[in-house]
């Protein structure tokens, strides 16, 4: 017993340890890539991107489902959007809500007859409307699919554009954000699949005719603290797994795809929990079935700002379907799991995926229980249980700092010193109760996907509006950005 | 012995005595030096930005008063070229009004440039230094639109960084001079072909450089193959003239898809009696790039005799090219009835879809249904129009339902 429990304990220190050096090691390359990137943007002018004959359509999909908050908001800002060949498809997904009525008084729509090849499978689609005020404006109507990914199949079907971006409803883009992003396609177009951008907090900033016109932090400490989980997640995580072509997920907020790649899958997958993730763990799979050099790569400076839910409840709702959505997707892919014709991504991301964010909670449980009884038992020194539980503190507090860090050398975006020092304090606030509580909506995640319980449930959000004032609004979808920790 | 070392002393004796506790507990001190590290490293880094900024700002404004002096050369160079802070913000001071003015009106602040020694200097450091550096040189060569700067950006092109040779292919975009164009394709492609810098960066500058005198393309694109032919027909395609006629005719003839695709585009504006027919039988290529591109030099030139073409390309296996002629027919709204009955007649329900979807688009649909129900005119044969149009309305309304490949097969 007593051997087993200190078998058990040397192994949880050496995985956590190996987290953390992961993520250490994630943040310098991440740190590297950035500054290499700040290097590299001097030199790109957007206007040449703005301007160029050559630069290849785009169209922005967004699904939508009962948003008629911000629903016209967001159209107005997208609309707004630098980009010389754009097309905005809106698909309302059964709204129940006045959502359409919303988008149809303020866009002047006109049901119209178009062309629609149903090519990717999804629900039925009552009809399409065109904007009498803006003709980059489509409007496809359709029968509820349950689901984000019906939806966004539903409007690749209505496009023809060979680049199409997923853009929630409830999330606004900066204006020059689809150039940075193509700027970065037009690097190596043939070569390049998707490319991902950064999705940040907008809760707390303020929002003025669907124009972000002040980033400050949240008041709530439950919405700072997904600030620093943001932070990390994008500026670390996925910037330093893409740096080896290792991405295994582009937020589905805000994401750049090529549409026939997406076709040729057979669009998002309709029973996938987390249509993010999926998506891509697929589109690696695609590329390297067909043997084509390819990347999948991050550009850090174009932004989405999205809503994050705002109380507990809520919360806990959407950490444990992404919890639900990595593991389907792991499961369906786990024949990815050390095959040669993989790669790197055989070999490193999709076991780490497993090991080290599917089963996080499950050892982290075991983890606390073993140390715990150890140290009752006195097969270890409560001492040493304090000084490993302090490690893990300072070690993961070190980490979030370092996210801060990499925002302030590149970004800036929260540029008010009261929200530097307020982010800081949060970063040594993560680590109790929130990481314990984190742990727990994660194995409610693993829980409910065993008991096969994988019904979309409601998340309130605050909407943003003109002033940005707080006004309560209830969705019954949930943004699908899915953040690793 | 002091406080602070025999502290020090005894923390790491107790740290030994621990035994493997011990590494845990320099792993918890490391982590917080680093803590501290990275802590330390923001605030001082706010500290230095605001003070940089303040200084900067401050020293902006004191040029910014005398800034047609220093334009004009009354005050001195040397006032201001060695201290570092000032020079660089005379240079962003220049550059930046030179991205926002004409070439015409460029020309006393290029000379400033000059005069100064900042061109000469940049042109030294696009030269000697490695790595970003040169890259952020090369960046502000090509920002200056100066000619002098085009050997040095030229010579960037062979840099073993590739971030250096996309910042030199910008640079010589941004100085946007014909004689860049020579350099560009020496420069850029090797002698087997292959490309050093990625395609599109390389396709924006040529066509920036070659704005003003499209002629210099001409003789490389002849002698061109493989990728920078197309590369070269692509340029020639978005800036080309009907003075280059001929050599559009022998393009449309080229074995390389992209290329004759590049031709189609091409010819929309060229003299509409030659290209026509060209355009014609590219519209029925085997390659679908090039019917694509040939139906929009069609719908371009809008040419009634291009109505057949157009209507055989809507019946073309490719969607995008059965939008894009629907989209071009829709424009000859005088023929609307001649160009339906000829749809009609094509038997394609894809091509009639296309056609109302085009129809609807352009807002005309409900427009001509009612024109051809009061029409005084073949009564007979603009009923058989109109029903024809509702069911292909029909047709395309169940199109909004998902099917199963195979039922639509069967249907």
């Amino acid at each position: 017993m007593i051997a087993l429990l200190n078998a058990i304990n040397l192994a949880l220190f050496c995985y956590y340890l190996f987290t953390n050096l992961t993520y250490l090691f994630l943040l310098v390359s991440a740190i590297s890539a950035n500054i290499m990137h700040q290097r590299r943007l001097a030199s790109l002018k957007l206007e040449h991107v703005d301007r160029s004959p050559f630069t290849p359509p785009i169209a922005l999909l967004v699904p939508a489902r009962n948003e008629e908050g911000c629903v016209v908001e967001s159209i107005r800002s997208l609309l707004g959007i630098d980009y010389p060949e754009l097309e905005i498809v809106l698909i309302n997904d059964g709204s129940t809500d006045g959502t359409l009525k919303q988008v149809q008084e303020h866009f002047k729509l006109r049901k119209a007859n178009l062309l629609y090849v149903p090519e990717v499978r999804c629900a039925e689609v009552h009809a399409l409307y065109i904007s009498t005020v803006d003709r980059r404006l489509l409007v496809v109507d359709k029968k509820s699919g349950g689901n984000k990914a019906d939806a966004v199949n539903a409007g690749l079907n209505a496009t023809s554009s060979p680049y199409v971006c997923v853009v929630d409803a409830d999330s606004l883009l900066e204006k020059d954000a689809l150039l940075r992003m193509m700027g970065g396609v037009f690097s190596r177009p043939s070569q390049i699949a998707a490319v991902g951008g950064v999705v940040r907090v907008l809760n707390g900033s303020l929002v003025e005719r669907g124009r972000l016109t002040t980033v400050q932090l949240p008041r709530r400490p439950l919405e700072i603290l997904q600030v620093i989980e943001y932070l990390r997640a994008f500026l670390i995580g996925r910037e330093g797994w893409a740096l080896y072509n290792m991405m295994t997920v582009i937020s589905g907020a805000f994401g750049v795809f090529r549409r026939d790649f997406i076709v040729e899958m057979g669009g998002y997958r309709h029973s996938a929990i987390g249509e993010d993730i999926d998506l891509v763990v697929r589109l690696h799979r695609l590329m390297r079935d067909q043997g084509v050099d390819y990347k999948i790569p991050f550009v850090p400076d174009p932004v989405c700002w999205t809503e994050v839910p705002a109380d507990i409840r809520s919360l806990a709702r959407q950490r444990a379907r992404w919890h639900k959505g990595l593991y389907d997707v792991l499961l369906q892919n786990r024949d990815m799991l050390f095959r040669k014709r993989f790669g790197r991504l055989g070999w490193i991301a999709m076991p780490y995926q497993w090991l080290f964010e599917l089963a996080a909670p499950i050892i982290e449980l075991v983890g606390y229980a073993s140390m715990l009884t150890a140290a009752l038992l006195g097969v270890m020194s409560i001492h040493f249980f304090l000084q490993f539980l302090i490690f893990g503190y300072t070690f993961g507090s070190l980490i979030s700092v370092g996210a801060v860090l990499q925002e302030e050398i590149t970004y800036r975006r929260y540029n008010r010193k009261r929200d530097v020092a307020l982010l800081i304090m949060f970063c040594f606030l993560e680590y109790f109760p929130y990481r314990q509580l984190q742990m727990f909506w994660r194995m409610q995640g693993l829980w409910q996907y065993w008991r096969g319980d994988v019904v979309w449930k409601q998340v309130r959000r605050v909407g943003f509006g003109e002033t940005g004032s707080a006004r309560a609004q209830s969705h019954e979808a949930e943004a699908s950005t899915v953040v690793p920790q | 012995m002091p406080a602070l070392p025999l502290a020090i002393e005894v923390f790491f004796r107790w740290i030994d005595r621990l035994g493997p506790a011990g590494l845990v507990v320099r792993a918890i001190v490391a982590s917080l030096w680093a803590i501290a590290a990275l802590l330390v490293y923001i605030c001082l880094r706010r500290l230095y930005r605001a003070l940089f900024f303040r200084i900067r700002n401050a020293r902006a404004l004191v040029i910014r008063n005398k800034w047609p002096q220093i334009v004009s050369g009354v005050v001195p160079p040397r006032t201001w070229l060695f201290k570092y802070l000032d020079r660089k913000i005379v240079e962003q001071i220049l550059l930046d009004t030179l991205d926002a003015t004409s070439d015409d009106q460029a020309a006393p602040l290029i000379s400033c440039l000059r005069s100064s020694g900042l061109l000469e200097m940049r042109i030294h450091e696009s030269r000697t230094r490695k790595g970003w550096e040169r890259r952020e040189a090369l960046t502000t060569l090509g920002r200056t639109r100066a000619p002098e700067a085009i050997a040095a950006l030229a010579e960037a092109l062979r840099d073993p960084n590739a971030e250096n040779r996309l910042a030199a292919v910008r640079g010589l975009g941004q100085i946007g001079l014909p004689e860049a164009v020579d350099y560009l394709l020496t420069g850029a492609v090797e002698p087997d072909g292959t490309l050093t810098v990625p395609e599109i960066p390389l396709q924006n500058a040529l066509l920036r450089c070659s704005r003003s005198k499209l002629s210099v393309l001409l003789p490389p694109l002849r002698r061109a193959q493989g990728k920078p032919r197309e590369i070269l027909a692509r340029v020639v395609s978005e800036l080309a003239t009907p003075e280059i006629g001929d050599d559009l005719l022998m393009l449309a003839c080229d074995p390389l898809p992209e290329v004759r695709a590049s031709a189609a585009r091409a010819l929309a504006s060229a003299d509409p009696a030659s290209a026509f027919p060209v355009l014609s039988v590219l519209s029925a290529d085997p390659e679908w790039e090039v019917r694509l591109r040939a139906v929009a030099a069609l719908s371009a030139i809008q040419d009634s005799r291009a109505i057949p073409a157009l209507v055989r390309c809507l019946c073309d296996r490719n969607r995008s090219i059965r939008v894009r002629a629907a989209a071009a027919l829709v424009k000859f709204e005088a023929e609307l009835d001649y160009i339906l009955h000829n749809v009609i007649a094509t038997q394609d329900q894809y091509a009639l879809q296309a056609m109302i979807s085009e129809l609807e688009r352009s807002d005309i649909y409900e427009k001509l249904l009612v024109e051809l129900r009061h029409s005084t005119t073949a009564h007979r044969a603009n009923e058989m129009l109109v029903e024809a149009l509702r069911t292909g309305a029909e047709k395309l309304k169940k199109n909004l339902r998902w099917q199963k490949l195979e039922e639509v097969v069967s249907q």
